[in-house]
């Protein structure tokens, strides 16, 4: 994990360059088909679950963090799959006016550019280094 | 712990899934995509951390709590997610009261000296035993 002078940056953004900058390869092998974890059965049972485990790694990634009740991490990872949800459904609108039933990348670079609440993965997401003087 | 870049992913296949049930049958998704939604998916944590920490601070705590959390998802605009999260935390509540009620009867010794341990416990190494925290009971839902 690299320790890149901090300036007025947050810490999560530096890690999210740091990540980001990491070879496409890397991260796929990494990105095991592990659904395990510590998730508990919770809400509605018919979403999937996204693993505690691995929502509480993100966490702790981010170094102006302290400690994380185990509930936070629990409503940190329904509020992801909350966020999952609702971008895959805005991006499918663009698919839809293109005719087509594949949800693309361009699809998701729409409802980016589209959606203000998604104003925060602009930029970073397409790995551009900003975070860099 | 283990802060490799790779440990920052989200599994394919839970977001997959979700993405799945969240879109019409029949309707796919190129691996582009997903991948891009699952990357997505991280900043959101990452992000949400960030501002939940700044709550957390404001109420000098150490500790992030749901509520802060919760205050974030104000924060970021995401008011629409609340109602769904405070109605999942809820049930999360009793599910782990009722878990707690099942090992209490297992073995009552272990969880007094549980209940002994610090709650402020700046130490990382208790961060992964999530099941054993107990402040949770007591914390209120903000917002």
């Amino acid at each position: 994990m690299p320790h890149p002078c901090r300036h007025s940056r947050p810490g999560w953004m530096w890690l999210w360059a740091a990540w980001a900058g990491a070879p496409v390869q890397e991260r796929q092998r990494a990105v095991g088909e592990d659904a395990g974890g510590a998730a508990p059965c919770a809400g509605s049972g018919r979403a999937a679950r996204l693993p505690l485990s691995r929502v509480k790694a993100l966490v702790k990634a981010d170094p102006d963090v302290g400690l994380a009740s185990q509930e936070a991490v629990f409503v940190l990872a329904r509020a992801a799959e909350l966020f999952v949800e609702t971008i895959a459904k805005d991006a499918f609108v663009y698919a839809q006016q293109g005719k087509r039933k594949t949800l693309q990348r361009k699809d998701l670079d729409n409802a980016i550019e589209a959606v203000d609440e998604f104003a925060f993965l602009e930029g970073e997401f397409r790995f551009l280094p900003v975070f860099f003087p | 712990m283990a802060e490799r870049p790779e440990d920052l992913n989200l599994p394919n296949a839970v977001i997959t899934r979700i993405i799945k049930e969240a879109l019409p049958d029949g309707v796919n998704i190129s691996k582009e995509a997903r991948s891009a939604i699952s990357r997505a998916a991280s900043v959101f944590v990452l992000y949400a951390t960030s501002c939940a920490n700044n709550f957390a601070m404001k109420g000098k705590r150490k500790t992030l709590n749901a509520g802060d959390v919760l205050s974030a998802m104000e924060e970021m605009e995401f008011q629409r997610f609340i109602a769904p999260l405070k109605e999942s935390l809820e049930v999360y509540r009793r599910e782990q009261k009722g878990k707690k009620e099942a090992r209490k009867d297992k073995d009552k010794k272990a969880d007094s000296e549980e209940q002994d341990k610090s709650r402020e416990d700046d130490n990382d190494d208790d961060d992964e035993r999530m099941e054993d925290e107990e402040q949770n009971d007591e914390e209120e839902v903000d917002n």
